[in-house]
């Protein structure tokens, strides 16, 4: 049988509504109603998207080209640019090591620290929405971290716990465990700052939040009715419903982290160390851009990172056809 | 299959109240220890917040915050000001200009409506600290440079794909029968937007109205870049003044000055929040 | 598409244009407006802005805003303005920065037009490249060994002499301070600071920069390794990871918490150490290799006043500069904040009021003025160098690299930066 929502309410309760992804994409693809609505249906559509279209060739779009065409150039900032056709391209596959590694540890970044902030962000959604005096008060506590989260306090702050007499090293110093600190080790200064994004866990916290405020509770209701548990509640009203929602978090988390820039620049002094451990693509990028004169190459730099970007949300475009359940789909 | 959804996992077990009360306590002191760290510097003399490492400091000074408060030009109520007045204007931008094109996205059909969303989607994902140069030529060419305009006009016109996204993905939770029942009431789609789908979308104005506001409120980057003369400083660019990375920093003064620029944003997040959790309380939906 | 062609023209020529056009004249009212550019924190804004008002108060003619950032954010700020064709009038730079601005025709040739007469003449060539005198210095800088003598003396150690101490005496000295403190604080905390390795190499008759490239010798950047590695190895001094912590942060420094007995800084540092510690910290010459003829230190800018190629104002900025290096005035307001000052009349006349570390600085200066190396000023591509430099040292310090194959690397990319 399918999964709908109203059909959840409605369940018998003797077998577990579940849903194959095959049978989802078929019966979900999007009519299209050719009606009398249509002509004024495009107007309208530009009419509300007038002031994007102006910010968009008045602010945004010009820039973005501009920079396309800086990555063909050599361009120090401080003289005119000099066309040089591929070879930041040419240069960056062929002769930067570190840029391939800088790729390296921003992949290692987005895959782990990704999935575990979503996760996290999500339990403690859940957690914080409702049925306890006080969860107002807890929420508002468990955003106070995202809040510090890019300050330039927090390099000291993070040292706090994690250098060499921060409070992690006191504790496995009770269990007799002597070590160096962590945020400035080769080998765990990426594990400090994956921590530290999972730690800013609240925007994605606060977007799940609203988001299961849209799920009408009158499905709940009937569901419990129905006598269905908590756990079959949350896996066939809560999760489907809520998918709309964990596919945005995952796209934006997925494009923000590709693009994390702060923490490392502000943790590792903005060189990336200690030995290129938290060399962040678009650290590298500003690196090459701002401190070695190197604007051009820091412009291929960023539209190769568009280029990567863009392909990851196109397949999880296509992928949200199988898993992402929309309430105006029919 | 019935059998297996008898027995949730563990997470899902009704605990009592006082375990999920001390589970959050505890979690919540664990999460908040940078910050109370920040606390107890920003209240030791200044000299012994390296020397001193405990977290309980032995003698409690106000010096860092009325040090602080009046160490730079103008007092630091001052600076807070000029970041009031950015960051309320980029909301009413980010709420207006974002919600109009979200609705367009997510509800009405138009040509060539999945390239300019592909277009929306690409703005974000070029960094900027590239764009930003000739961003900045370009608002200096036509002279705003050292006013507002650079950081509050593109929230007027939508530049913040992210909202967009974020609200296109809450109107298209919405049953479209919500927008037929409007049409069969003789609404347009001025009529829909505002009186239909609006409403139903407070969580998601909230999350925009408080992401813009922190965000806007903790913006160094551009800021900094288009705010230069120090009458026209806002919060987060008058605080790095307190430090100098090759030099003395004034950690105290800074500590104690972060704390009191986090007061704004915290309470905008507290009067925000009931409306983040203000959903839809039953629907017509059956 | 036409509109998309439209407006990438637009961008285009924009960025173009704007990179040879001129700057914004901004006169008001009369006056001559100008821009002068610099970093630091709120106490030196603070004696900036009192030194800018009692020059305009000399100058009613002339108004200038101070355009004041931190360091972090300074360069990225500059060199998007310099593109925008509106680079500040007068700009703070320092000595990493100066041939990649003037190298590139972002600065003036101010020779003549400030008064340099007074001026240490061996400091000012610190700011001539290809026989143009593209910035004046600021003050000046050295790079001493530092103690801290309550604590030395606390733990049972004595004054090192240090007209003959060398190297391994230094480490020895360290190494019985953290043994006899039972390891409750370190002997020293070390540095990966180019200018430690440019004293080191100096005493070897290696300059560090010579004819464009680096001039250090493979063997002396691996026995610089070998000399950190064995302050680690014998507890002289705290491992990599420790020492990272601090960086290059004075105040965090483990002299100012009183961690260590011994430490390298800048010689305008001490002040900022002095503070932290509230202990009687004295400077003293760097250790030499047993036999060296030099003593590889050398003064060095602690940053330039530059004129901006473009400016439109280039005889107001000048006097500007003029103002804050020539006139006692100013020196009595701004002091060693920017290094000492090199002009012997106005240090001569404000020496009195510096701070008790500053006036340690002054003494240790006229100390060593004998026996000083010459300054070096890094070519293009330096700012870069120093990154390169710490990435090797860091691989061969936690063990990421052998010395071998990491003087190597370094060489050839430090080598690959410059001669870009």
């Amino acid at each position: 049988m399918t999964l709908r929502p109203v059909e959840a309410s409605t369940a018998t309760g003797t077998a577990e509504p579940s849903v194959t992804s095959a049978e989802r994409a078929g019966g979900r693809r999007p009519r299209r109603r050719k009606s009398s609505r249509a002509r004024s249906q495009a107007w309208a559509g530009y009419l509300f998207l007038a002031p994007w279209f102006i910010g968009l060739f008045a602010i945004t779009l010009g820039p973005m080209l501009a920079t396309l065409y800086l990555s063909f150039n050599d361009y120090s900032m401080l003289t005119p640019p000099h066309w040089v056709g591929l070879h930041n391209y040419d240069k960056m596959f062929t002769a930067d090591d570190r840029f391939v590694h800088s790729l390296k540890v921003t992949t290692i970044y987005v895959v782990v620290s990704v999935p575990l902030q979503l996760a996290f962000a999500l339990g403690l959604a859940m957690a914080l929405d409702k049925g306890l005096r006080g969860l107002s008060f807890y929420r508002s506590v468990f955003y106070l971290p995202s809040l510090l989260g890019g300050s330039v306090a927090i390099s000291i702050l993070w040292k706090k716990i994690f250098g060499t007499d921060g409070i992690v090293n006191t504790f496995l110093g009770w269990f007799g465990y002597h070590g160096e600190g962590w945020v400035t080790s080769p080998d765990t200064a990426l594990w400090t700052l994956i921590i530290l994004h999972v730690w800013t866990f609240g925007a994605p916290m606060v977007i799940f939040l609203a988001g299961l405020r849209q799920i009408p509770r009158d499905l709940y209701e009937a569901a419990r009715v129905d006598g269905a548990g908590r756990w079959r509640r949350f896996r066939s009203i809560t999760l489907p419903l809520l998918t709309p929602i964990i596919f945005f978090n995952a796209v934006l988390e997925l494009i923000k982290s590709f693009q994390s820039f702060t923490q490392s620049f502000v943790i590792s002094g903005g060189n990336g160390g200690p030995v290129d451990s938290t060399l962040f693509y678009t650290l590298y990028l500003y690196i090459k851009g701002f401190k070695n004169y190197e604007m051009g190459y820091a412009a291929a730099m960023a539209w190769v990172l568009l280029l990567i970007i863009g392909a990851l949300t196109a397949v999880n475009f296509l992928m949200s056809r199988f898993w992402v359940f929309y309430g105006d789909e029919k | 299959m019935a059998t297996k959804s008898k027995r949730a996992p563990v997470l899902f077990r009704p605990a009592s109240r006082l375990t999920r009360h001390v589970l959050l306590i505890v979690f919540g002191l664990f999460m908040l220890y940078p910050l109370l760290w920040m606390i107890s510097s920003s209240v030791k003399p200044e000299n012994l917040i390296f020397r001193e490492p405990g977290l309980l400091p032995h003698d409690v000074t106000g010096a860092n915050y009325s040090g602080g408060w009046h160490a730079l030009k103008h007092s630091f109520g001052y600076y807070l000001w000029n970041s009031a007045v950015i960051t309320v204007l980029a909301v009413v931008g980010n709420l207006v200009a974002c919600s109009l094109a979200a609705y367009a996205f997510a509800r009405l059909e138009f040509p060539l409506k999945k390239l300019w969303f592909t277009v929306m989607l690409l703005s974000i994902m070029l960094p900027h600290h590239v764009t930003v140069v000739p961003q900045y030529i370009m608002f200096s060419k036509i002279g705003w440079i050292n006013t507002i305009w650079p950081i509050v006009v593109p929230k007027f016109l939508a530049t913040d794909a992210f909202f967009i996204f974020l609200m296109v993905q809450f109107i298209r939770t919405l049953p479209r029968e919500l927008d037929e029942a409007a049409a069969i009431d003789g609404a347009g789609h001025w009529r829909t937007f505002v009186q239909v789908i609006l409403p139903l979308c407070v969580p998601a104005l909230a999350t925009t109205a408080i992401f813009t506001f922190i965000w806007t409120w903790n913006d160094f980057f551009t800021q900094n870049l288009y705010l230069t003369n120090s009458d026209n400083l806002t919060a987060p660019v008058a605080l790095r003044q307190f430090l100098d990375s090759s030099g003395e920093s004034s950690w105290g003064p800074m500590f104690a000055m972060s704390i009191v620029s986090l007061g704004p944003i915290f309470g905008f997040f507290l009067a925000g929040q009931k409306y983040l959790v203000r959903g839809m309380a039953t629907t017509g939906f059956k | 598409m036409k509109r998309i062609l439209a407006a990438t023209a637009l961008a285009v020529v924009a960025v173009s244009a704007t990179a040879c056009g001129g700057g914004d004249d901004g006169g008001s009212g009369g006056k001559t407006k100008l821009v002068f550019s610099y970093w630091g924190s709120d106490s030196r804004q603070k004696l900036t802005e009192s030194a800018i008002a009692a020059f305009e108060k000399k100058n009613p003619a002339i108004d200038v805003e101070g355009d004041f950032s931190d360091f972090d954010s300074y360069y990225e700020k500059l060199a998007t303005k310099t593109a925008a064709g509106d680079a500040p009038d007068v700009m703070s730079i320092e000595i990493r920065g100066l041939a990649e601005y003037a190298g590139r025709g972002a600065l003036a040739d101010v020779k003549g037009k400030v008064n340099t007469a007074d001026l240490d003449q061996s400091v000012l060539k610190a700011g001539q490249l290809d026989g143009k005198q593209y910035a004046v210095p600021t003050g000046v800088n050295t790079w001493p060994m530092i103690v801290n003598k309550d604590l030395l003396k606390k733990e049972g150690g004595k004054m090192p002499d240090d007209k003959s101490w060398t190297w391994d005496d230094y480490i020895a000295a360290s190494q019985q301070m953290t043994q006899k403190s039972g390891e409750q604080v370190w002997g020293t905390e070390y540095n990966e600071n180019p200018a430690f390795l440019q004293v080191f190499a100096g005493q070897r008759g290696e300059p560090f920069y010579a004819n464009g490239k680096v001039g250090l010798s493979e063997q002396t950047i691996k026995d610089w390794w070998a000399l950190l590695q064995k302050i680690i190895a014998t507890k002289a001094g705290p491992g990599a990871a420790k020492m990272l912590e601090t960086g290059t942060k004075p105040d965090q420094a483990l002299l100012a918490t009183n961690k260590s007995v011994y430490g390298s800084w800048w010689s305008n540092q001490l002040d900022a150490l002095s503070k932290g510690s509230g202990q009687d910290l004295e400077l003293l010459r760097m250790p030499k290799a047993p036999g060296a003829s030099a003593s590889g230190m050398f003064l060095q800018p602690a940053m330039y006043y530059t004129i901006s190629s473009r400016t439109k104002h280039s005889a107001a900025a000048a006097k500007f500069i003029d103002f804050m290096v020539n006139d006692p005035e100013a020196g009595a307001i701004v002091l060693s904040d920017r290094g000492l000052p090199t002009n012997a009349k106005v240090l001569a006349a404000v020496k009195g009021k510096l701070s008790p570390a500053d006036q340690k600085v002054a003494a240790f200066m006229d100390s060593i003025k004998g026996e000083l190396s010459p300054i070096v000023i890094p070519p293009k591509g330096a700012t870069e160098m120093e990154d390169i430099l710490k990435r090797a040292t860091d691989s061969v310090l936690f063990g990421k690299a052998k010395p071998d194959d990491a003087a190597k690397t370094f060489l050839s990319e430090a080598n690959g930066a410059l001669t870009k």
